[in-house]
């Protein structure tokens, strides 16, 4: 568990990439949609998310923006801006090349 | 909102330790964050309270996560490392080519190093000002010691009036600095140990007998090395992001300046190291200090 743990810390950066070149989300529902979508592989703690949000912002790979609900509450939806998707475009490739090799790894050897 | 998590949060926000608005905001984005839990742990079945119980336990530590949003925040640009470290540098380059030649444009310097701060002070308070208070409030100090210097019917009566005025200045602005970070105090403080060393160095005989400014061309290199050190400490300051890195580069400032200091001086030896470092810790440990005591006393208020 503690290993899942590493491998997804260095892969939220790219997560959070690949999720909001979708389109926009706030906070909460990233984590939901992470979850989702991993089928309950993905489960990210405000601890690791918002730090990575910011942290993305902060280096301009997102944007956040508020956006005022109809009952008065304040939501911060992130969205991807160029640099962001120019650095997704580097990443998915690397992501594919990964997988491509580790298949290659793990697939066991025909006789 | 329930007042397990409006404590929560404002316990977070304590442990934060970031300019007003981006904690601000860093709250709000929470505060809608903890209400969707809340809503779906509700939606679940759980009542109010337990919903409230689970979600502060989901959350985790209030401190843990002020540390780990902190650290994703706390790394200035390199742009603010070289900002904050100018004061630093330009005593460096003063001293060590020799340039200091009378003091007659001191007050110039000091007056420029004043209408910065003043800029900074009314304009956020931004990490990169608190080297340059330190500065600024050299000349009330250095006036301060040179008073001990005075006839002695004068320099009581001096000593009197002016000692209380000048405590009350730096109390009140080092307080400032702790409300906002007490870490900011340690790097405004961060030059007296190694100063308070060269004067001690520079004195001819025994403490406060006789001082030259003369003597300063002769530990002129050393003085500038020991500025260029803490030039590179704020920087490194500026730039780390963990907490305890950046006390680390104020100890290890500290000790590097303060082994400069007695290296350089035939007459300072083991005791007078230990006090430097003796000095260079208090202001790192009683800022700490005094901001648990302000916070323990504002919880105290609110409760």
């Amino acid at each position: 568990m503690v290993r899942r743990n590493e491998l997804m810390k260095t892969s939220i950066d790219s997560l959070l990439l690949f999720l909001l070149s979708q389109q926009p989300m706030y906070g909460y529902q990233i984590i939901k949609e992470l979850e989702g979508r991993s089928q309950g592989y993905f489960i990210f703690k405000e601890g690791t998310l918002y730090p990575a949000l910011h942290r993305l912002e902060r280096v301009g790979l997102l944007i956040g923006g508020w956006q005022t609900l109809p009952n008065g509450r304040q939501r911060r939806y992130y969205y991807i801006t160029e640099k962001g998707r120019s650095i997704l475009v580097e990443k998915r490739a690397q992501w594919q090349d990964f997988f491509a090799a580790m298949n290659l790894i793990i697939q066991p050897v025909k006789t | 909102m329930a007042t397990e998590l409006s404590y929560y949060l404002e316990n977070l926000r304590d442990n934060l330790k970031l300019d007003p608005a981006d904690e601000k905001e860093i709250i709000t984005e929470l505060e809608a964050h903890v209400e969707d839990k809340l809503q779906e742990l509700k939606e679940a079945g759980l009542s109010n309270e337990e919903a409230v119980e689970r979600c502060v336990g989901l959350l985790g530590s209030a401190k843990m996560l002020a540390r780990q949003i902190y650290e994703a925040h706390s790394q200035g640009t390199w742009r603010q490392a070289l900002l904050a470290s100018t004061p630093h540098l330009f005593f460096a380059l003063l001293f060590a080519p020799r340039w200091l030649v009378g003091a007659a444009w001191l007050p110039v310097i000091f007056g420029s190093f004043i209408a910065i701060v003043l800029y900074g002070w009314y304009h956020g308070k931004p990490t990169w000002l608190f080297p340059w208070l330190g500065y600024s409030l050299l000349p009330v100090v250095i006036a301060g010691l040179f008073l001990l210097y005075l006839p002695k019917g004068w320099a009581w009566v001096t000593i009197l009036l002016y000692v209380p005025l000048v405590l009350w200045l730096l109390c009140y602005i080092t307080i400032k600095a702790i409300k906002k970070d007490w870490l900011y105090s340690a790097l405004m403080l961060l030059p007296v140990p190694s100063m308070v060393g060269w004067f001690l160095a520079m004195e001819q005989g025994g403490i406060f007998t006789g001082f030259k400014l003369e003597r300063l061309h002769d530990f002129g290199p050393w003085v500038g090395l020991s500025f260029l050190v803490l030039a590179i400490t704020v920087a490194a300051f500026i730039r780390l992001r963990r907490r305890w890195l950046k006390i680390l580069a104020l100890v290890t400032s500290g000790l590097l300046t303060s082994t400069m200091v007695i290296l350089s001086s035939s007459k300072l030896g083991l005791f007078a190291f230990i006090g430097l470092v003796l000095l260079m810790l208090s202001f790192l440990l009683v800022p700490a200090l005094l901001d648990r005591r302000i916070r323990h006393s504002n919880q105290q208020t609110a409760n």
